[in-house]
């Protein structure tokens, strides 16, 4: 099979497992659709991996492959097609999204085991790996913001997947109405380069680029910065970020896969892809660079204070995309797509860990309440602190020689980077001190009656289940995990998953090690052949090993301050009360939510109650209607006088009318 | 010379009376015919249409030789998918009226087939007397189907309706006859259109007569800020219609603008084209917030649909030198057809399962019976806030795109309404199949019957979806040359 066939059978098999779950989810039985929707994202990773190969036997001038499969809208100038692109960077991609999926499939497959909503769970989830795999292999601006905008949809429908919740509904439109202001950023700035360079696609409009723009033209620049809005409003960079807290509404595995190792890191990939613009507009990259070390830095304050085990978590996942943003907007891009691959791994375990401990929990996600749970579930504690490793950055784990070789590149760039880097291992320090903060909340100490019932051989049942954010009762008819939901860790596909994320999270990171292997690096040089940066930012070895080793004594001080603040004997209601206002700014989450409101939310409400209120009844009702209606009751009056009916004066009206202006310009005429 | 296009126009009108005069079970199923004819013979032209021809299956014939008037017909690519829109949202209508028959159905199938006749006419009306003609006549049916079948004040909607679209009606009447009259001083009197197109008027005459016709189609859509009628008719008229009705007629308007005011005002067209743009700007914005305050169903969707119209407008003046603004325009004009009769026929799904509330406060909750309803409505509900992947999308960046480079400023105030509709859009959605179960609320699934109504519009849409290229080559030529004429 040619390269180009099997780039479509990776994108058409989760769609075809979607729509197949769809029409049949009232024939097969619920487990059935479960196994058809795994194996689906199963054939398509082994798809992918042929086409690794497949792209890995040509020379290395021709792993750029474009399949169309046909016209889109090709017309009046506009060149959007139905067309793949297959390159290195694709293929990554690819092999991430379908990998990583496979495994959170085979999780669900037991996670949602007693959800009244597992058939269309699977159908969702299938269409999500589609939209994915669209929006990585799209060859143009056009079928990009298609599969951007579908992950998005996706996204919504699994945010608010227990439907009958308030809060999830809320969270949903909330995070789709973000991420279309993000889509609506993508087309404006699509418009921007369409302007100069005439084409939608990619490798054409970026061959143009350099005739169409001179470097940082204020409308490339525009563009750019508009493209990067697209990118910010996926990946939750501020401050586009508030959906993302909220998204942990939807089911564990959601959270997972597309909160955290997927969907989110879009907007790196979106920078990645489109270097040849961004590297002509260097005060637009400047601007990527400044947000994502923002993100990382704010989110990671927040992380730290953060009480709900997926908040702190996806908070987490937030900082994480700001060191990737801050890398590919940088031109640091092997690092920046090697540490979302390796995020990839051990953020989506961190998020089936967590799912296995709310599932003990009874659903509930509070780190307040829970402790102890190191003994009564040894495996998902195992796999916690394997993924906590990674992210804290401690050797030999992934995140250690992902993290610390983009802050490594960084520095080597010099000036502001430097700036960022030093900036970059602040983060890394509060990102130990949360990552273990949570650990030891929640598996150290005395045991929770949770964990004290689970230690017995039974589950937490909460008598009736309540939404911790609004005190509503739970409607467990749509399948808000009820009481037969729970299974902790002890089902097989869970443990599977968990354990080939937690094996991967272990030696993702030995594919990059200065000095032994730069396999990544080389594997995407043809997508980044034309970037003089790719190959002139480059550390020598002796550099990216001190980086290293910063980054690990720095993870590991982050780890002992937590260890000595939440661990035995530590005191953390007394470094609390020290801390009091900057503790009570992070648990506010430095007031975006409120700002947002108060900015956006509020003036369109007011405006809309204007509108209505006032507008319609006073100018439009009454001073246009009011004059002509009454103009017109006189009238009716005068035609009812003569016993005529509405279509009788209609008609007369009509000949009148007519008759008499026909009458004057034939006479002129 | 063919007479196929006068089988098309009349044959709805003509089963029409024929079911005016039969039994209430049949009455229905008389119009389904008559409605089916025509969807079959748009099929076919559709498979047959020449893009590069011109205009086809042209109908010329003597009618009122005294005054220049021509009895003639034809397809371009203006034209042939919306007639394509119009058979199948009537066909759609059709069949919900045989599953849901009305009181006195023989009487309303004759006025609803009426109005088929009169939309079709005026978009294979070659002749601008002729146009006049249909115009008018469009209103009439549709004027005794609020009056008589319509709900709620139904006779204060009807006549707010006629006297507003009544306004535009004579202005464009009397602008018809100047115009024809005017262009050809001392000749022959003509209201073809091709031969006023040859002797265009001079701008000062141009611009008061496009004030006219802009008048008459801006109230017909309606735009901002001539939506008076608009509520109370919207609440007021039945479902099936209503969805013929936003879905269609609507469109004419939309029509006239590229069909008659732009190759025959072209001076004035540059003249006016800011205030048009400026208007179809707020009727974006004013329609958008209008609808995610709205509480009733039928007006969250009449105001989107001020907010689309608007954004088909906004295309149409755009006048970028490819014409991609006037190519969007076209291809979302059927679109939104496409989209907005569906969600009438949801509406009406969703006040039988809310005990005939229309009030999206009494509604939630229902998805959970009725899983098929609720992925056809996410569907329709996902296209009609222009997803990327919809039709929708597609005319939507052409038209933004359009305006972009004629209009930046525009465009980017135009790009807001685009964020509202996925909020006023997914309001609906999620306060009527989302949330806690409302409480009028007793959901069930839709029966086979509806499914019938609603399965093949949620098919077009998607097949429309994957390519909408077929409707894009068959306008293109048409649309370049309308739009260069303007820049000239």
């Amino acid at each position: 099979m040619s390269v180009t066939t099997l780039g479509w059978l990776v994108l058409l098999t989760p769609l075809a497992g979607s729509v197949l779950i769809g029409l049949t989810f009232k024939a097969l039985p619920q487990r059935v659709h479960g196994a058809l929707g795994t194996a689906a994202i199963g054939l398509a990773f082994v798809f992918a991996v042929l086409m690794f190969f497949g792209l890995q036997d040509r020379g290395e001038e021709e792993r750029q492959l474009v399949s169309v499969a046909w016209d889109y809208a090709n017309t009046v100038g506009v060149d959007a097609q139905l067309a793949i692109l297959i390159d290195p960077l694709s293929v990554l991609m690819c092999l991430v999204v379908t990998g990583v999926s496979t495994l959170i499939h085979l999780y669900s497959f037991s996670y949602m085991g007693g959800d009244r909503g597992y058939t269309r769970f699977f159908a969702y989830l299938n269409f999500f790996v589609f939209s994915m795999l669209l929006l990585v292999l799209a060859a143009n601006f056009f079928l990009l913001i298609v599969g951007w905008a579908f992950v998005g949809a996706a996204s919504y429908m699994l945010i608010s997947f227990w439907y009958r919740r308030t809060t999830a509904t809320a969270a949903g439109i909330k995070a789709f109405v973000i991420n279309v202001a993000g889509d609506v950023g993508l087309v404006l700035g699509a418009y921007f380069i369409f302007q100069g360079t005439n084409s939608l696609d990619f490798l054409t409009s970026f061959e143009r680029v350099g005739e169409a723009f001179t470097e940082n033209q204020t409308e490339l620049v525009a563009g750019c910065i508009l493209l990067l809005v697209g990118a910010f409003a996926k990946s939750a960079q501020v401050p586009f970020h508030t959906w993302l807290p909220d998204a942990m509404e939807g089911p564990t595995p959601v959270s997972s896969l597309i909160h955290a190792a997927t969907m989110v890191t879009a907007g790196v990939y979106l920078i990645a892809r489109l270097h040849p613009l961004f590297e002509h507009a260097p005060d637009a990259a400047m601007v990527g660079s400044i947000i994502g070390c923002a993100t990382l830095l704010i989110a990671a304050t927040i992380g730290l204070v953060v009480t709900d085990l997926k908040r702190v978590i996806a908070y987490s996942t937030m900082s994480q995309i700001g060191y990737m943003i801050m890398a590919v907007s940088s031109a640091v891009y092997a690092a920046g797509m090697f540490h979302l691959m390796t995020h990839a791994f051990f953020k989506a375990l961190l998020f089936m860990a967590a799912g296995s401990v709310i599932s003990a929990m009874g659903g509930n996600q509070d780190l307040d309440r829970m402790s102890g749970f190191r003994k009564v579930m040894p495996f998902t504690f195992a796999c916690m602190v394997i993924g906590g490793l990674a992210l804290s950055g401690i050797p030999p784990f992934s995140g250690f020689f992902s993290k610390d070789e983009i802050l490594a590149y960084m520095i080597d760039r010099g000036g502001v980077y430097l700036v960022m880097a030093i900036l970059g291992y602040v983060g890394a320090l509060m990102t130990a001190f949360y990552t273990f903060r949570m650990i030891f909340r929640a598996f150290f100490g005395k045991m929770s009656p949770e964990a004290e019932e689970l230690s017995h051989g039974h589950l937490y049942h909460a008598p009736e289940p309540t939404n911790p954010a609004n005190g509503e009762v739970e409607d467990t008819e749509v399948g808000f995990p009820g009481p037969e939901h729970h299974i902790a860790e002890r089902a097989g596909g869970m443990k599977i998953a968990m354990g080939g994320l937690a094996v991967l999270a272990i030696v993702g990171g030995f594919v990059q090690i200065p000095g032994v292997t730069s396999a990544l690096h080389d594997f995407l040089h043809p997508t980044f052949h034309d970037s003089e940066l790719f190959e002139e930012i480059h550390p020598s070895h002796t550099a990216e090993w001190i980086g290293l080793a910063i980054g690990a004594l720095i993870g590991a001080a982050g780890i002992f301050a937590a260890w000595t603040i939440y661990g035995k004997g530590g005191n953390a209601a007394s470094f609390q009360a020290r801390l009091k206002p900057v503790h009570t700014f992070f648990v506010n989450k430095w007031f975006f939510d409120e700002a947002i409101d108060f900015l956006i939310v509020r003036p369109a409400a007011w405006m809309g109650r204007f509108a209505n209120s006032t507008f319609e009844r006073l100018f439009v009702n009454g001073a246009l209607v009011g004059g002509s209606s009454g103009a017109i009751r006189a009238l009716s009056a005068a035609v009812r006088s003569i016993q005529s009916g509405y279509l009788r004066y209609y008609a007369a009206l009509l000949l009148i009318g007519f008759s008499g202006l026909g009458a004057y310009f034939l006479i002129s005429a | 010379m063919t007479i196929h296009l006068s089988i098309l126009v009349f044959f709805p009108a003509l089963m029409g009376l024929v079911s005016a005069f039969s039994p209430r079970s049949l009455a229905p199923k008389i119009l389904l015919v008559g409605t089916l004819i025509p969807l079959a013979y748009t099929i076919y032209m559709i498979t047959d249409f020449d893009a590069g021809a011109g205009l086809q299956y042209v109908t010329d014939d003597a009618w009122i030789t005294e005054l220049g008037i021509r009895y003639k017909l034809g397809i371009d690519g203006l034209n042939l998918w919306l007639i394509a829109l119009t058979c199948v949202v009537a066909f759609a209508s059709a069949v919900w009226l045989s599953v849901r028959t009305p009181e006195r159905a023989g009487l309303f199938c004759f006025h609803f087939a009426l109005g088929q006749t009169a939309v079709l006419g005026a978009f294979v009306a070659q002749d601008l007397a002729l146009f006049v003609l249909f115009f008018d006549l469009m209103l009439v049916p549709f004027y005794f189907i609020v009056g008589q079948w319509g709900s709620g004040d139904r006779a204060a909607a009807a006549l707010k309706m006629v006297i507003y679209t009544l306004v535009g009606s004579l202005l464009m009447l009397a602008a018809a006859v100047a115009t024809a009259v005017l262009s050809n001083p001392g000749g022959e009197l003509s209201f073809v259109l091709t031969d006023l197109q040859a002797n265009l008027l001079s701008e000062s005459q141009q611009k008061w007569l496009f004030v006219a016709f802009a008048l008459a189609f801006l109230i017909k859509m309606p735009a901002f800020p001539f939506q008076g009628w608009m509520p109370d008719a919207y609440r007021s008229m039945p479902l099936p219609a209503l969805a013929f009705f936003s879905g269609v007629v609507s469109k004419v308007a939309a029509y006239g603008f590229l069909k008659l005011v732009l190759p025959l005002f072209p001076a004035a067209t540059n003249d006016w084209n800011v205030i048009l743009l400026i208007l179809a700007v707020i009727s974006i914005l004013y329609g958008s917030i209008q609808a995610f305050t709205q509480t009733n169903a039928r007006l969250i969707l009449g105001y989107s649909s001020i907010a689309q119209l608007g954004f088909i407008t906004l295309g149409i003046f755009a006048i970028d030198a490819s014409g991609q603004g006037a190519q969007g325009a076209l291809l979302q004009s059927i679109n939104h057809g496409l989209v907005v009769a569906p969600l009438f026929f949801v509406v009406a799904l969703l006040a039988e399962r809310a005990e005939g509330s229309e009030d999206i406060r009494d509604y939630g909750g229902i998805a959970f019976r009725a899983p098929v309803l609720a992925a056809l409505f996410l569907i329709v509900a996902l296209a009609t806030l222009a997803m990327p992947g919809s039709a929708n999308f597609a005319g939507e960046f052409l038209i933004l795109l359009g305006a972009f480079s004629s209009v930046q400023a525009l465009a980017f105030l135009a790009s807001i309404g685009v964020i509202l509709a996925s909020v006023y859009a997914l309001r609906m959605y999620i306060r009527s199949m989302h949330n806690r179960v409302g409480p009028k609320v007793t959901s069930f699934e839709m029966t086979l019957r509806d499914g019938l109504v609603l399965v093949p519009l949620v098919l077009a849409i998607i097949a429309f979806a994957l390519y909408p290229q077929l409707a894009l080559d068959a306008g293109e030529a048409t649309v370049r040359s309308t739009v260069e004429a303007v820049l000239r």
